[in-house]
């Protein structure tokens, strides 16, 4: 058997596109740059990687189809999908974001890395 | 976004799981067309890039999408997690090259099997490749024409007449035709060889005559000058470029020169590219001329057709239009009821140039790429079982891996990289190869086969070259991957050996296919070596051996008629009968295998039948001691006595055949005979024995042979017939004969000289080509079936020692041991041995065409070739079953 992750563990891409989507509900492509920005350039899914990545998360739950927010102005053309996180995606991010905090607490006072002054 | 990138896009997204597309389907399209966008504002090359890497991540979602073993579509972990980097393509270029690097080290390791497996490769895809780049050149490149799809052959058949199956046509049929509404430009040609002269230079060349129509017709441009643009009765001439090289040395100040051919001095106005040649490459030069109707109202057949299809027409429709035109030919021309009785039965006959020109290289050619294809698919069988075995030895080596966690398109891609890397340095190899065997190649195809010196290595060559690596990766190495890659971990079980009964099944299927492979070109290759005996056997009803043969044109004042020409001629035989060591020589108009007949009606003197019911004969005109000289023997009657030769008598010697078909029931000598053109009659004065005129694999023609003189000096005059000379020196006797005729005729050119060995082998030029080729590939397809076969069994061997000790421990002799191994080996050789004859029946139809005196489905070539392959196969068994009885039983289960 091919050992698989376990359905709670989010992978770096997973994460941040969460991550992306906490703020408010984004469309397709709007993701994928705020995910490109907040990975500091280190993340950037090609079209078909990150559609079946949000095909992923909907079928585990963590995100959902929505409708696009009242404030948007029309968009010309074909109208935008978007996607928000789902009740269980936004504890999902919680937990890993807990779980990356500590993993870092621990990891600075184990490597002596003091934490600079903003 | 560009159109056909978008349809490439919805090409890739149609590869996904229908549910996904339609869910997603727009969207992601949207999205790759915002990213090219983008991209395409920093310039192509990114462009470029993004389009490639978008493409990449399209293909393999779809095959994760689809074929992903984990649930909702998850890819395996590892390749996952390279894909949500978003670096998919680089990773996994990354990891390949990891893999192929410690696939060559592997490799390395084990020098034999590598040397083996690429060696193989590497010598099936190069004479694939050096075959496909004659083929590429020769068969499939265009024709040097414009547009040269559009351009058709146009001919005639008048089924239910004696005409010829097909017959060219004639310049009625020219102006008839111009005005089809399917049909542009319209020419027609006709060639033949006649004397060219340029100051001191006498030659005999191939001309080609033409309506001016031609050069428009075919839409080529001239080199030099301009080509004839218009209807119009100067005497011009249009140079190729191997004339302009050899007579004029490539003078760039050449138009406007005259030069005498064809029967006058001629201007030169255009020279052809190197690239042009019509209708073969032999044609030195070109005569632009008005198509003239004989006003004799009699049809001269004989010119080819070329001529533009109307874009848009259908072949049906045009040749239905054709026929419809050709009805008006008699009478608008006013033909003779016998011709137009022909006309009748006229159906035109219309298929592409590219048919009628290549028509006769193609056959061949075709085969010979089909039987190195098979070549090939023997060599990947030998190498994918060799990648069987090896992949048996791996087993422990995938099971860990397997328990180190990885998924098994890991496992797979370790298996492949090994088929890949043999491939690619098997494709480097080839390309060597290519580049030693294509000039020998080329050396054994005919020379009728056109563009020969235009043959390299071309990029396409290369190209394929490529391809065929791949598809022999792929072919040896997927299969035996695809078994290696279960990686089960019971293999990790110590003392767990190979006891794989699946594996050696499939072994055993690779050597029966190769086998029947082999077979099927060892029975293409037999039933060619039976048809050049036959062909050898033949009696063409005169010795080809010890004779020379040659053509002489003298231009003389005082030879102007039949009695003046044949006087000089037969001065000229006699001197070289003086000639040392010279037997016996000859004169006559057409020699065997060198040139065609004429042929006419002709009919018993005394028939009062319609002439033109009469049947077609073929006539030539002989002299001198021609009959003896060539071996022909006289059966009845005499032949021409020296009188007869200069004066004129109106006699004639017919053909055995041709007397059994004027004069049936009596005898022939005494009868007399006349033309269905003519109204003189002939007294027949002997008989001789049939010979085969035109080639060796045809029925001989019933012939007519007149004397060189007719009954007045105006009936015909044989400028420029052919010499026979009989000599045991005869190949070397051209120089003496060369100092004679520039001693009698300075100004004659001398031309076509050949031995009559040298004729008979050029007839039969296309099956010893074919055959020597064909002979090479089955010979190779046979050796690596064998060597296969001697794989497997020593495999085999080796790994049932421990059984064969038991075997023996427990009382079996040698003897058994022995036929135990070779009847394992042979009921695999036999299985192939069967598939192979069935296949051979099937395929070797393909080389009907070539055959002579022997059938597609032989039973003796097919029986001999079953019979050998198994007692070849017989032969590989039988080193590992010597092997085998002489296991030391009780070493063997101590090694177990």
């Amino acid at each position: 058997m091919t050992p698989s992750k376990p359905d709670d563990a989010l992978s770096r891409l997973e994460y941040h596109v969460l991550l992306a989507m906490a703020d408010e509900p984004l469309y397709g492509y709007a993701l994928k740059e705020a995910v490109e920005e907040e990975s500091d350039g280190a993340l950037a899914p090609r079209a078909a990687s990150l559609y079946r990545l949000l095909a992923r998360l909907m079928d585990r739950g963590l995100i959902e189809e929505v409708e696009a927010p009242v404030d948007t102005p029309p968009h010309p053309g074909r109208p935008r999908q978007y996607y928000g996180l789902t009740s269980g995606g936004l504890g999902l991010l919680t937990a890993e974001t807990r779980r990356l905090q500590a993993a870092a607490a621990l990891a600075r006072d184990r490597l002596g890395m003091a934490e600079r002054p903003a | 976004m560009r159109r056909w990138v978008d349809a490439a896009v919805r090409a890739l997204l149609r590869l996904y799981p229908r549910a996904f597309r339609g869910r997603f389907g727009d969207e992601i399209r949207h999205q790759v067309a915002c990213d090219l966008e983008r991209a395409g504002e920093q310039g192509r090359i990114a462009w470029t890039r993004e389009a490639a890497g978008q493409g990449w991540d399209l293909a393999r979602g779809a095959a994760a999408e689809r074929w992903s073993p984990t649930p909702a579509g998850r890819w395996m972990d590892d390749e996952r997690r390279l894909e949500d980097e978003g670096m998919g393509m680089k990773t996994t270029m990354i990891e390949w090259g990891r893999e192929l690097s410690q696939a060559a080290r592997a490799l390395a390791r084990v020098p034999g099997f590598t040397a083996v497996a690429v060696g193989t490769l590497a010598l099936a895809i190069g004479v694939n490749t050096a075959l496909f780049a004659l083929v590429d050149r020769v068969l499939l490149a265009p024709l040097p024409y414009g547009e040269p799809e559009e351009l058709v052959y146009v001919a005639g058949s008048a089924p239910g007449t004696d005409f010829p199956g097909e017959f060219p046509l004639s310049p009625e049929f020219f102006h008839q035709y111009r005005e089809a509404q399917g049909l542009g430009d319209v020419a027609i040609w006709n060639d033949f060889t006649n004397t060219a002269r340029l100051g001191d230079r006498v030659e005999r060349v191939v001309m080609g005559v033409a309506s001016w129509t031609l050069f428009e017709t075919l839409r080529v441009e001239p080199l030099l000058g301009s080509l004839p643009a218009e209807d119009h009765p100067d005497p011009d001439v249009v140079l190729s470029h191997a004339m302009w090289t050899n007579w004029f040395g490539r003078d760039p100040g050449v138009i406007g020169e005259t030069i005498f051919a064809g029967g006058q001095d001629r201007t030169v106005v255009a020279v052809l590219g190197p690239e042009l040649w019509f209708p073969y490459e032999g044609v030195q030069l070109w005569i632009p001329e008005p198509v003239r109707i004989g006003e004799d109202e009699q049809p001269r057949f004989g010119w080819g057709m070329v001529a533009r299809v109307t874009p848009g027409t259908d072949l049906g429709g045009l040749t239905a239009e054709l026929d419809r035109l050709a009805d008006r030919i008699p009478e608008r021309y006013g033909w003779s009821t016998t011709n137009a009785r022909l006309m009748e039965r006229y159906r035109p006959v219309v298929r592409p140039l590219k048919a009628e020109l290549l028509g006769d290289a193609s056959g061949p050619l075709w085969v010979l790429l089909g039987s190195v294809g098979l070549v090939l698919l023997i060599a990947c069988a030998n190498v994918a079982n060799l990648f069987l075995v090896r992949v048996e030895h791996r087993r422990r080596d995938m099971a860990v891996r397997t328990a180190l966690g990885a998924g098994r398109g890991r496992r797979l891609r370790a298996l492949m990289a090994e088929a890949v890397v043999v491939a690619g340095a098997a494709g480097v190899g080839a390309v060597g190869l290519a580049l030693l065997c294509l000039p020998v190649l080329v050396q054994g195809v005919p020379d009728f086969v056109p563009r020969l010196d235009e043959v390299r290595l071309t990029g396409t060559a290369l190209a394929m070259t490529g391809a065929l690596s791949v598809l022999a990766a792929l072919l040896c190495g997927f299969g035996p991957a695809l078994r290696g890659s279960r990686g089960e971990l019971t293999a990790l079980k110590d003392g767990v050996r190979g006891s794989t009964a699946g594996g050696s099944a499939w072994r055993n299927l690779l050597v029966a296919g190769q086998t029947a492979l082999a077979l099927v070109l060892l029975v293409g290759s037999g039933l060619l070596a039976r048809s050049f005996v036959a062909v050898s056997d033949v009696d063409p009803g005169y010795d080809t051996r010890d004779l020379l043969t040659f053509q002489i044109a003298p231009d003389q004042e005082h030879l102007v008629d039949g009695p003046s020409f044949a006087r000089f001629h037969l001065d000229f035989s006699e001197r070289l009968a003086a000639l040392p060591g010279v037997e016996a020589t000859g004169i006559v108009e057409n020699v065997p295998l060198n040139e065609s007949l004429g042929v006419q009606r002709f009919l018993p003197g005394t028939s009062v039948a319609d002439p033109a019911s009469a049947p077609l004969l073929g006539f030539t005109f002989a002299d001198g001691d021609y009959f003896g000289t060539m071996g022909v023997e006289l059966l009845r009657g005499r032949v021409f006595t020296a009188d007869e030769e200069t004066s004129g008598r109106a006699t004639a010697v017919v053909s055995e055949s041709a007397a059994r078909l004027l004069w049936p029931t009596a005898e022939a000598v005494g009868q007399t005979l006349r033309s269905a053109e003519g109204e003189t009659r002939y007294t027949v004065v002997g008989v001789v024995e049939d010979v085969l005129q035109e080639d060796l694999r045809q029925e001989a023609d019933p012939m007519i042979y007149l004397p060189l003189v007719g009954p007045t000096p105006e009936s015909w005059a044989m400028a420029s017939p052919g010499h026979v000379v009989r000599s045991p020196r005869a190949a070397d006797l051209v120089p003496e004969v060369r100092a004679l005729v520039s001693e009698v005729a300075p100004e004659a050119p001398m031309y076509r000289v050949y031995t009559m060995e040298s004729l008979a082998e050029g007839s039969m030029q296309g099956l010893t080509s074919t055959l020597m080729v064909l002979g090479v590939t089955s010979a190779l397809a046979l050796i690596l079936g064998m060597v296969g076969l001697f794989g497997v069994l020593s495999y085999a061997v080796a790994r049932r020692t421990r059984e064969i000790g038991v075997r023996m421990a427990l009382g079996a002799d040698a003897g058994r041991v022995r036929a135990l191994v070779v009847g394992q080996g042979i009921r695999v050789v036999a299985a192939g041995v069967v598939v192979g004859l069935v296949a051979a029946w099937f395929s070797s139809r393909v080389l009907q065409g070539m055959l002579y005196g022997v059938e597609p489905g032989d039973p003796l070539t097919f029986g001999a070739v079953a019979t050998s392959m198994l007692a070849v196969g017989a032969l590989a068994c039988w080193l590992p079953a010597r092997r085998a009885s002489r296991v030391q039983p009780a070493e063997s289960l101590r090694e177990g």
